[in-house]
């Protein structure tokens, strides 16, 4: 049947304002000891207080203005989360690529470790991780780095094994080019899309996995500029200040939301690409 | 009554393009016409668009009548009309019955309200030539044959007096869509039903129809009578179709291919689509839009009828195919949209065959001794001992229908899979198990023997350009790869040296495959597995692929070992042929004693099956 | 057959997590024995009780075994904390963890897969895309974060709904339970609705919904066949989600400050009050498997496929 070509579009609305809320994000992330350098000044006279001037979103029951705080935390919330992304895509390639590929005993064995890890919810295991072990932000990232790595995995592992059947594959394997050679040159490149888009659902699902530790009391030490941590802090002032709660809060749900939306239009690339070629 | 369309047209509205454009035609009760086309003639969007079940995106303007109602405009006319008075049977049947419901079941959603269903759903199995127990089985664990008959059970079950088939057995075996082809023949007689089969295949449509209408870019080129287009086209296009091919009875020289391929409609939107690619072509062919109109009388033509309209801008002329006599006789109307119809050159008599070439008695380059592979989970071997060799510079067909084990005999020679037991042996080495040869063995056998694969869109990597996968292999095959390399290696395939900085995003299936071809006589192998080579292509680029493939066997002296389901194309290409079935080899010989003197019943069947233009092939 | 196998591969998926909660326990930093002296001044005689009551002084497989042992007749120890015997502990608190996940997979169901379809049966238009924003808005939410806004919202501010407790009487009760279900169904719903429209598009898009449409079926019938047809990946969905709010009940629970399984774990975790935390690993994992278990006879149910053991092609 005759295929009507494919229509090229630009973005759409939200992924453009996604986009526009990650890089605001990101600024704030990058820039926010000069941007606040005084964001966890305590002003304990002035105690909590509401919207006015001076603080546009009023302060907390120290005294410190609420505004500032979101800022300085997206420093911490934002970097643990892109090294849990990074790391687990990092796993994920390195196993996965060559699981796929291969396959074999050692793929066998890859993909029941990844299977046990998958049926388990990788929040719940890394409360009672974190939570025996003493909490901490160092600890907190390498545990959701640990749990996320299967689902990269079996991502990259899924797509490899897509391309490894495919002619062009096999038309490598009989110029007798070496495995290695194959994985890297001829696989990965086609796998590279859905690797990065499934780091950007990762991103914004540690993003969450963090501030939900934090806010458990199991990730930054109290009283940290962190958008989990600060909700927490404020919960029981919820009727003195509420914006001492809404503003953290919208700040991580924007933040994750913007993140699956470029992921997912990343991935509806990808896969509109696989259809049309 | 019948079916009568007029201006069809099919745009794009998103990117402004148009498909298809002024298709205009009629069908009669109890009649049935072909619309014929490569990929890309709109072939499938003219009837997609005639049912209203055009893809998402897609806009049809035009005026279409069914059953002597108007329903382009209308949408719950069409929604009246589906099942009762006009129906669809598709072309896969693995994937147009719904999985995970009952055939019975699925058969009775369609029939009228108040049928009774147990009474109606075996009758209509019984029609398609199904047991009645069938209706309670899934869709799962039923044949592709089997599922494409419950297909147009499915189908008739509303008691439609129009039906429309697209492609119904380009998915099925050989000898399958014949017996499908015949009953959709047979039950379309029996319902005096009006018939259009959508096909990309000219010679099916001639054994098929009674009138065959050409679609080229998105137009009308030609429409008649079948029996008399196939005597004396009157469209150069078709004459180009039909030379391309190839014929199951003798061996050309050459298959006449035209160069190029089918542009996209509004690329020709203000001159003959196929000018840019007719050797008869003249100015005024480039000036505008030639119309389809009357060619010529022929007995049995409604009268009165202007022969040749010459206004330019003339519309269609629609009378010639109207339907007005009551009577289904074939109306022998020919519609020409080439301006010089009257004046085309007698067609040429059909070539002569030529013999294949002599056989090679030299020691073999592939010896293969009684291989077996049996896949897991399988009930049967797919490869249950075969024998074969191909000597330097023969080639070699290997035929058989899907399940044959054809194309896991490739895969074995090139390496690609294991086989259980049997030797392979390649230039004299034994490579049964690349698992167990060393590194100077392995690269020995894969520069003796090399592949190319069937489907031309997943052959290329798509993220590396031409030039890159062609210096690879270059290099893979310890050639110096200076671009000087790249670009001979891409002449000698008869591609531009301009290619090599595109990626197969960029590239038609034809030319693809070329790529994939150089890539593959890079290092100028002994042998050339080719499975399927052809068998996705359009004949038009078939034909191109099939020059280009004897010209390289021609001069780098190479032997092939030809793996195809189609008779016609190894006729052309094969020196000695191998007959495969479920895994065994039931025939072998030179390829004119195989297909001429045929002794297996099963080989017999085959070419049965291999559709000559003949109206007595479905008999 | 098939069911045989998984419940094998069940046992062996818990009886390997709890050896790994067992082990972590006993790794975690702080001695077990330090938790258990408390304020109590750290005598010889007071840790030689300790050990010869928790068999501390017994190699980690005996104790793994001892424990074990006691699982399997029906002995989940006491806790550490509060010195209660962990079933009854469990007991008391997993009424309000089950009834707020029901409630809130029932919301989750009840909004989700509706959406999901409206989203998939308008593909492309605007009602479509608000669809798939809010999915994505509702997935990336974190329970925390929406039930504090929820409380901002409803409770501080309209005053609809009390702020923390869990309520008297059943109309009282499903009250309380109200914004905390609504905060753990939405991440549920995002969930739902991204596998159902999804699922729902794919079928529409194939040849049977074509076919079953060029012969006449009325529209109801052919989305009747392709709702039926995305009935077995949503399936796949469902064990997702219940693990999504079982992890979603523990941030909940202490959002609203709710006595549940959830915060129990969190303290219990915190304290090292290993037979509880021990206790809850294996109650959450039996859970999780049981939903698994159901999700694959709802395939087998779904699917004639898997039934009758033909290849899902």
């Amino acid at each position: 049947m005759t295929r009507p070509s494919r229509v090229v579009t630009r973005p759409p609305v939200s992924v453009v304002t996604a986009l526009a809320i990650l890089l605001a994000v990101a600024v704030a992330a990058a820039f926010a000891p000069w941007l606040v350098p005084d964001a966890t000044g305590q002003d304990l006279m002035l105690g909590i207080s509401g919207p006015g001037p001076g603080h546009p979103l009023g302060t907390d029951d120290l005294g410190r203005d609420v505004l500032e705080l979101l800022v300085a935390g997206a420093r911490t919330a934002v970097p643990g989360a892109l090294c849990v992304a990074a790391g687990s895509m990092l796993i994920g390639n390195l196993v996965g690529l060559p699981a796929g590929y291969l396959g074999g005993w050692a793929d066998a064995l890859a993909m029941r470790w990844a299977d046990l890890m998958f049926s388990l919810p990788a929040l719940l295991v890394a409360i009672v991780v974190a939570g025996v072990l003493g909490g901490g932000y160092g600890l907190a990232i390498a545990v959701l780095v640990v749990l996320f790595a299967p689902t990269d995995t079996r991502v990259v592992r899924g797509a490899v094994l897509e391309q490894r059947h495919r002619p062009y594959v096999e038309a490598a394997r009989l110029k007798n080019l070496s495995a290695w050679r194959i994985m890297t040159r001829h696989v990965w490149p086609n796998i590279a899309p859905v690797a990065l888009a499934n780091a950007f659902l990762n991103f914004a699902y540690a993003l969450v996995s963090l501030a939900s530790l934090s806010f458990l009391g199991l990730g930054v030490p109290a009283g940290s500029p962190d958008w989990g941590r600060t909700l927490s802090d404020n919960r029981t002032q919820l009727l003195a200040n509420p914006w001492a709660v809404i503003a953290p809060g919208l700040a991580i749900i924007a933040t994750a939301a913007a993140l699956n939306i470029v992921g997912d239009w990343l991935y509806e690339r990808v896969d509109r690409r696989g259809r049309t070629r | 009554m019948g079916i009568a369309v007029e201006g069809l047209t099919v745009r794009q509205p998103a990117t402004g393009r148009t498909l298809l454009s002024g298709v205009t035609f009629e069908v009669a009760p109890g009649e049935s016409v072909a619309i014929v086309g490569e990929s890309g003639s709109g072939k499938s969007l003219t009837v997609r668009a005639m049912l209203g079940l055009l893809p998402r995106g897609l806009e049809a303007a035009g005026t279409v009548r069914i059953a002597g109602e108007r329903v382009d405009d209308d949408p719950r006319a069409r929604a009246r009309q589906r099942g009762g008075v006009v129906s669809l049977l598709m072309q896969d049947p693995f994937t147009l019955l719904n999985p995970l419901r009952g055939v019975g079941r699925q058969i009775a959603d369609g029939l009228p309200r108040g049928a009774d269903a147990k009474a109606e759903v075996p009758r209509l199995l019984a029609e398609v030539g199904l047991p009645a127990d069938v209706a309670g089985r899934y869709p799962f664990q039923l044949s592709g044959g089997m599922r494409q008959r419950v297909g147009l059970a499915a189908a008739l079950a509303g008691g439609p007096s129009v039906l429309v088939a697209d492609e119904p057995t380009t998915a099925l075996d050989a000898t399958t869509q014949r017996e499908v082809l015949a009953l959709v023949r047979r039950v379309q007689r029996e319902r005096h039903m009006a018939f259009v089969l959508i096909t990309h295949d000219l010679r099916l449509a001639f054994s098929t129809c009674d009138r065959v209408m050409v679609m080229y870019a998105g137009r009308l080129m030609e429409a008649g009578g079948a029996a008399a287009v196939r005597r004396e086209q009157l469209h150069p296009y078709t004459r180009a179709l039909l030379a391309a091919e190839p014929p199951a009875d003798r061996r050309l020289a050459v298959i006449p291919a035209v160069a190029g391929s089918v542009p996209a409609h509004d690329a020709v939107a203000d001159r003959c689509a196929f000018a840019d690619r007719c050797a008869l072509a003249v100015a005024e062919c480039r000036d505008g839009v030639p119309e389809l109109r009357a060619v010529r009388d022929e007995p049995g033509a409604p009268a009165g009828v202007p022969a040749v309209r010459d206004e330019p801008g003339a519309p269609a002329d629609v009378s010639a195919v109207r339907g007005e006599s009551s009577a289904p006789a074939v109306r022998d109307a020919r519609l020409s949209a080439c301006l010089r119809a009257t004046e085309l050159p007698a067609p040429p008599a059909p070539e002569p065959g030529v013999a294949p070439a002599l056989p090679v008695t030299a020691d073999p380059v592939l010896r293969v001794r009684d291989l077996r592979r049996t896949f897991a989970g399988a009930r049967r071997p797919a490869l249950d001992g075969v024998s074969l060799s191909v000597a330097p510079g023969e080639v070699v067909g290997v035929v058989g229908e899907s399940g044959s084990g054809k194309t896991t005999l490739a895969r074995c020679v090139a390496g690609l899979e294991r086989p259980d037991a049997g030797t392979i042996l390649l230039g004299g080495a034994d490579c049964s198990d690349y698992g167990r040869m060393g590194r100077g063995a392995v690269r020995q056998a894969r520069r003796t023997a090399q592949m190319i694969f069937q489907d031309p869109y997943s052959t290329l990597n798509p993220a590396r350009t031409v030039g890159a996968a062609l210096g690879e292999a270059l290099w893979a095959d310890g050639r110096p790869a200076a671009p000087d390399d790249v670009a001979r290696l891409l002449e000698s395939v008869g591609l531009g040296r301009d290619m090599a900085g595109m990626r197969p995003a960029g590239l038609s299936g034809g030319e693809r495959q070329r790529v994939a071809i150089a890539r593959a006589v890079a290092g100028e192998p002994r042998l050339l597995i080719c499975d399927e080579p052809v068998s996705a292509l359009d004949v038009s680029v078939q034909a191109q692929i099939l020059g280009l493939l004897a010209e390289l066997r021609e001069r780098l002296s190479m032997a092939m070992l030809f793996i195809t389901h189609d008779l016609a194309v190894v006729r052309q290409i094969a020196d000695r042929i191998y007959v495969l079935e479920s895994g065994r080899c039931v025939e072998t010989g030179p390829a004119e004693q195989v297909l001429d003197a045929p002794t297996h019943p099963y080989t017999r069947a085959l070419l049965a099956s291999v559709p000559d233009g003949s109206s007595g092939w479905l008999a | 057959m098939f069911l045989l196998r998984r419940l094998a591969g069940t046992a062996v998926v818990v009886a390997l997590l709890s050896i790994g909660v067992f082990c972590l326990l006993y790794l975690a930093p702080g001695s077990v024995q330090q938790t258990l002296l408390g304020t109590r001044p750290a005598t010889p005689e007071t840790i030689a009780a300790i050990q010869a009551r928790y068999h501390l002084n017994d190699p980690l497989p005996v104790q793994y075994l001892s424990w074990l042992g006691g699982v399997l007749r029906g002995d989940l120890g006491t806790s550490i904390r509060t010195g209660m015997p962990v079933a009854d502990m469990l007991g008391q608190r997993l009424p309000l963890t089950l009834a707020l996940t029901g409630y809130g997979t029932v919301l989750a169901v009840l909004v989700g897969i509706p959406l999901g379809v409206a989203g998939a049966l308008r593909r492309g238009r605007a009602a479509d895309r608000l669809v798939v924003t809010a999915g994505v808005v509702g997935l990336s939410a974190p329970p925390f974060a929406v039930g504090l806004l929820l409380l901002v919202v409803f409770a501080a501010g309209l005053g609809w709904f009390p702020v923390y407790g869990v309520g008297e009487g059943f109309a009282d009760q499903v009250l309380h339970l109200t914004l905390p279900a609504v905060a753990l169904a939405v991440g549920a719903v995002g969930m739902l609705v991204r596998f159902s429209r999804a699922a729902l598009i794919r079928e529409l898009d194939q040849d049977y919904v074509v076919f079953a449409r060029a012969r006449g079926l009325g529209a109801p019938a052919v989305l009747g066949y392709a709702l039926r047809n995305s009935l077995v990946p949503i399936l796949t969905a469902a064990g997702l989600i219940v693990t999504g709010m079982l992890a979603g009940t523990v941030l909940v629970e202490v959002t609203f400050a709710l006595p549940g399984l959830g915060s129990l774990l969190v303290d219990s975790v915190t304290f090292k009050d290993v037979p509880v935390v021990q206790a809850l690993a294996l109650l959450l994992t039996l859970l999780i498997a049981a939903v698994n278990l159901l999700v694959d006879v709802g395939y087998s149910a779904a699917d004639p496929r898997v039934r009758l053991g033909g290849r899902p092609s």
